[in-house]
């Protein structure tokens, strides 16, 4: 666990979440440092994605709370950036991919004649520059993902909550995006809350993977990660030490659940 | 292009057993004229400018009626569209005053009015109002719930959100109600000149039937069928020009 003495920039403190007579989540307490990748696993219907939405502003949980730099999260704030699974469905099909990009600017208030730079310098780092006047249904899926990315990114974050980016992307590409956010998130100095259900993926992202139990949705265990950066798809992925992490994490979860 | 004569076969066969029969004395030709007749008469009110003229009144009732009706219809839509509870406030007082023909309407804005251009558009912009209204609120209420939450997430204000995202997103399914209401408003705009309203096309229709012009009755017949195509044309035209670059999004919506 990190010590609780450096203030978190994000955390959460004693959260439940309740539907009816249906608890989703139950207690959940866990904290998040300043430029930390923080990737949590469950198995499908655990209540990560409902856990990373209290994180965002965009659910209130039932009891506890959400916090960032110590204020309670009421609403969403454009501090914390949202990247959702469905990537098609978040982007404007009525605007270029600069378009896209802008709409972040025009939230930020940022002056016209400012923005051209920003957009090109947010497209060319996710490798879209050359696609600014395509529209998003010209794109393939990691295409799209990387226009959500760079509009999060435009928005200028402290924190990046992702909500299984890659879960419907194919392998190859889930791959060179893994690589991608490593490098644009530590490049940029945020701090990244990372859902997904596969392990491998967490180990390979994050400084730090909590797992979760289902029914209802709590912590299980936290995995610190001592694994050298940046990263690499074939050596880290062999690597005694990710190997162990894997069969530590598969033990805690155990597919088919 | 044979399929295009073929498809001509029909109306010219039609055309040229009208035109005999009426010469021939076989056809009352008094009361339906005959072809060349109406040719002539329909050249005739575009020489003498009274088709022009006429022409431009019942438009400017139309247009007048459709641009405030369904500005409104949009707005109102929008608003029932953010808020449900809004929507089942009024259902009450809309669900009552919808079903009312707006021809109905015609006496009411005579007293209201008198005569004019106003006295028209105001029961035509009634009539446009309600398609729209009912295929805004749809079209919102549709909106992909992920895009609004995008706009919760960028802290957009409730301008900003329905300027940015909620209309656009809605355009597409808008515009299909703005090309039902404009044939609607000609249709209502000539209804209101054959029955009160003297001027336009519909009133040129009923001179010319009081004076027993079936030539002319028939010529203004078909000029009124081609504004109607135009003006249909002309949207979609805009249509396609709009939504057609964005791929298949904008027709899945509509």
């Amino acid at each position: 666990m990190t010590q609780p003495s450096a203030s978190p920039i994000l955390s959460v403190q004693n959260l439940d979440f309740t539907v009816g007579d249906l608890n989703i989540l139950r207690d959940i307490s866990l904290s998040v440092q300043e430029k930390e990748f923080v990737c949590i696993v469950g198995a499908s219907g655990c209540g990560k994605t409902t856990l990373l939405r209290m994180m965002g502003g965009l659910l209130t949980p039932t009891a506890g709370c959400a916090l960032y730099r110590g204020q309670t999260i009421t609403g969403p704030q454009p501090e914390l950036a949202v990247v959702f699974q469905d990537y098609g469905r978040a982007l404007l099909p009525w605007r270029t991919v600069a378009g896209n990009v802008e709409l972040a600017l025009e939230a930020r208030r940022i002056p016209k004649n400012e923005r051209a730079d920003i957009i090109q310098d947010m497209l060319s780092r996710v490798g879209l520059a050359e696609r600014a006047d395509a529209y998003p249904m010209q794109l393939s899926g990691g295409m799209q993902q990387r226009l959500q990315i760079a509009r999060c990114m435009a928005q200028a974050p402290q924190v990046l909550l992702m909500d299984e980016p890659f879960g419907a992307l194919d392998a190859m590409t889930r791959q060179t995006l893994q690589d991608e956010v490593a490098r644009l998130c530590s490049e940029a100095g945020v701090t990244v809350v990372f859902i997904t259900h596969d392990l491998e993926e967490a180990i390979y992202l994050g400084d730090r993977v909590i797992s979760m139990d289902k029914h209802p949705g709590r912590l299980s265990e936290t995995l610190d990660i001592e694994l050298e950066r940046p990263r690499n798809q074939l050596t880290t992925r062999e690597d005694a030490r990710f190997l162990a992490y894997r069969h530590r994490l598969f033990n805690l979860l155990p597919p088919g659940h | 292009m044979t399929r295009i004569l073929k498809g001509l076969l029909l109306p010219v066969l039609v055309l040229l057993v009208w035109e005999l029969s009426a010469r021939s004395g076989a056809l009352k030709a008094e009361s339906l004229s005959f072809p060349t007749a109406i040719l002539l008469a329909a050249a005739a009110v575009v020489a003498d400018g009274s088709l022009f003229k006429a022409a431009l009144e019942t438009f400017t009732g139309a247009v007048g009626g459709l641009a405030v009706g369904a500005s409104a219809g949009i707005l109102i839509g929008v608003a029932f569209g953010l808020s449900r509870r809004l929507s089942q406030l009024m259902r009450v007082t809309t669900e009552s005053l919808r079903p009312i023909p707006s021809v109905a309407l015609i006496p009411l804005a005579l007293l209201i009015h008198g005569y004019g251009f106003q006295m028209e558009s105001s029961v035509v912009a009634f009539s446009c109002f309600w398609p729209l209204l009912i295929i805004t609120e749809g079209a919102v209420r549709g909106i992909e719930p992920r895009l609004i939450e995008v706009a919760r997430v960028l802290n957009f204000n409730l301008v900003q959100r329905v300027t940015k995202i909620v209309l656009p997103a809605a355009l597409p399914r808008i515009f299909v109600g703005l090309r039902l209401a404009a044939a609607v408003s000609l249709v209502v705009a000539v209804t209101v000149e054959i029955t009160a309203n003297p001027i336009g096309l519909g009133y040129a229709l009923i001179v010319a039937q009081e004076s027993m012009r079936p030539d002319k009755v028939f010529a203004f017949i078909g000029w009124i069928g081609l504004i109607g195509w135009s003006l249909n044309a002309s949207l979609l035209r805009v249509q396609l020009k709009w939504f057609g670059r964005m791929g298949n999004w904008a027709e899945h919506t509509s």
